[in-house]
């Protein structure tokens, strides 16, 4: 009897910390102003992510032992993002393009590359976290890192530019019409052996 | 009376065939995630300066997250004390990987190779955070689950050898119910979300979804012809989704709705590429709804047993 009352509690607290996980991702999305609901839920959507948040102990110093505890507890159980999958809509691609400059005045272009058509997957979701806000202080580093992924197999490149935008698909009407798919440029970086430079 | 119901709903009486589906199913998940992973697995999860990003900033995120949130650098730590190389340790995590997943599938040594398996994922999972998708974090909590659930089932090897008794049929029904529960969340949340899009009731999103790049197995020419159909396919898998938790729990439309998931998912797998998701969602609604229901009300024996 015992035993199923530590089930239950543990079934409790188990589907407590992923009711709230989920909703703050709800909350998140609607907060955002990514949904069709009207642009006045969004500061009610916050206070209610908030609140989520705060179940799952967000709310408190990076070293409290209790959001610590819940964290590894949510990362261990695989519950640590919601399930809003391609939701509320489709994500827009990104597409990291590099410029490679030879000494001869040579360019090529080049993106970063893995084997495995698995593996491409998961180059591209890294790709689609890099726009997230919080990314950015990480995100220089990793455009840098895959730049010499690259940047390795052509040793005898002098500089590399390295441009991040968007990959816009056309719609059913215009792909219709003819229209194919746009580059919107965001950030660029150049980088060579004894500098970087953000342009 | 309360604590009776809810005992009557946690912990019905089942038999462990859906266990066993969940383990047959997680092992070959498992093989096929390393095996999948294989030729990129030391590029992916090398430090800095050899991989692609190298595993430090993944592994410093999840630590910022907590410090104790398992990571494959615990591992290179823990055999760069034995002088293990990094490729070393990365080589043999991999082949740990792959030989818990054949464990499983066939059945030996269980719950050492439940447990292997959850904790090998979850660290590459983790180093390789930035790296991850949807189907790391079902992976993990499959493995999760099943880690935890009363191993071996009669239809391991394991059983066949030691001839283990019996496992309690309450707890099984525990662990399922923790699944079915678990499956009803995802796709009530899952299907809340894409509901606020507006692109999946006008049939956008899913043209966006099959023209994306690496997604775009399916050539925008063919996809066309069917245009009209876009808006209510993409209306009738938000309905499917967010009427999951209703629908799959009534016994007269579960198996069309589990039909029409399972259906959903391989469509995903096929015609978008993304098989490892595909196949982890298919095992996780076989083992929770796709074995025939063994249940019996548990609370009236037991408390009976009890007394």
């Amino acid at each position: 009897m015992s035993s199923n009352r530590i089930h239950a509690a543990w079934f409790g607290l188990h589907f407590f910390l992923l009711t709230a996980v989920c909703l703050a991702g709800i909350f998140w999305l609607i907060a955002q102003g990514a949904t069709i609901l009207p642009s006045a839920c969004n500061e009610y959507a916050r206070k209610a992510e908030l609140g989520a948040t705060w179940c799952l102990g967000k709310e408190a110093g990076p070293s409290n032992p209790l959001r610590r505890g819940i964290a590894t507890y949510l990362h261990a159980a695989g519950i640590q993002a919601g399930y809003s999958f391609f939701a509320p809509n489709v994500p827009t691609k990104h597409r990291l393009t590099l410029e490679l400059f030879y000494d001869d005045g040579r360019v090529e272009y080049e993106s970063p590359h893995v084997r495995s058509k698995a593996a491409a997957l998961r180059l591209d979701s890294l790709l689609d976290r890099l726009p997230e806000q919080r990314y950015e202080p990480v995100r220089e580093v990793l455009v840098k890192m895959l730049a010499f992924s690259v940047w390795r197999e052509h040793p005898n490149v002098k500089k590399l530019r390295a441009t991040f935008g968007l990959v816009n698909p056309p719609s059913i009407t215009e792909f219709e019409q003819g229209k194919m798919e746009t580059f919107q440029p965001m950030f660029s970086f150049d980088f060579s052996l004894r500098d970087e430079q953000k342009q | 009376m309360c604590w009776e119901r809810l005992q009557a709903f946690l912990f019905p009486r089942e038999t462990d065939t859906w266990l066993a589906v969940l383990r047959i199913g997680l092992g070959l998940q498992t093989a096929v995630y390393a095996l999948f992973l294989r030729s990129d697995w030391h590029y992916l999860f090398a430090s800095s300066g050899k991989g692609l990003v190298g595993r430090e900033v993944g592994e410093a995120i999840a630590s910022f997250d907590s410090p104790l949130i398992p990571k494959l650098g615990w591992l290179v730590a823990l055999g760069g004390s034995v002088n293990m190389s990094e490729e070393t340790v990365l080589s043999v995590a991999w082949a740990c990987l792959l030989s818990a997943g054949c464990f499983l599938l066939l059945g030996l040594f269980c719950r050492p190779a439940a447990i292997v398996a959850w904790f090998l994922h979850l660290c590459a999972a983790e180093s390789g955070g930035l790296l991850a998708y949807g189907a790391d974090s079902f992976m993990t909590t499959a493995l999760f689950y099943l880690m935890l659930s009363p191993l071996p089932d009669r239809y391991s090897f394991d059983h066949w050898v030691v001839k283990t008794k019996p496992k309690n049929p309450q707890l099984l029904g525990f662990w399922r119910r923790v699944l079915q529960v678990h499956l009803c969340f995802v796709y009530f949340i899952g299907g809340l979300a894409k509901c606020l899009g507006d692109g999946w009731w006008n049939g956008s999103n899913l043209w966006r979804s099959l023209i994306r790049p690496p997604f775009n197995l399916v050539s925008p020419d063919i996809l066309i012809r069917f245009k009209y159909a876009l808006p209510a396919l993409g209306i009738s898998i938000c309905l499917l989704e967010v009427s999951y938790p209703v629908f799959i729990w009534m016994k007269k439309t579960r198996l069309v709705w589990l039909v029409c998931i399972l259906a959903m998912h391989a469509a995903i797998g096929l015609l978008m590429g993304l098989y490892l998701f595909a196949l982890v969602m298919i095992v996780l609604n076989l083992a929770a709804f796709g074995v025939p229901d063994t249940s019996t009300s548990a609370h009236t024996p037991l408390m009976n047993r009890d007394q």
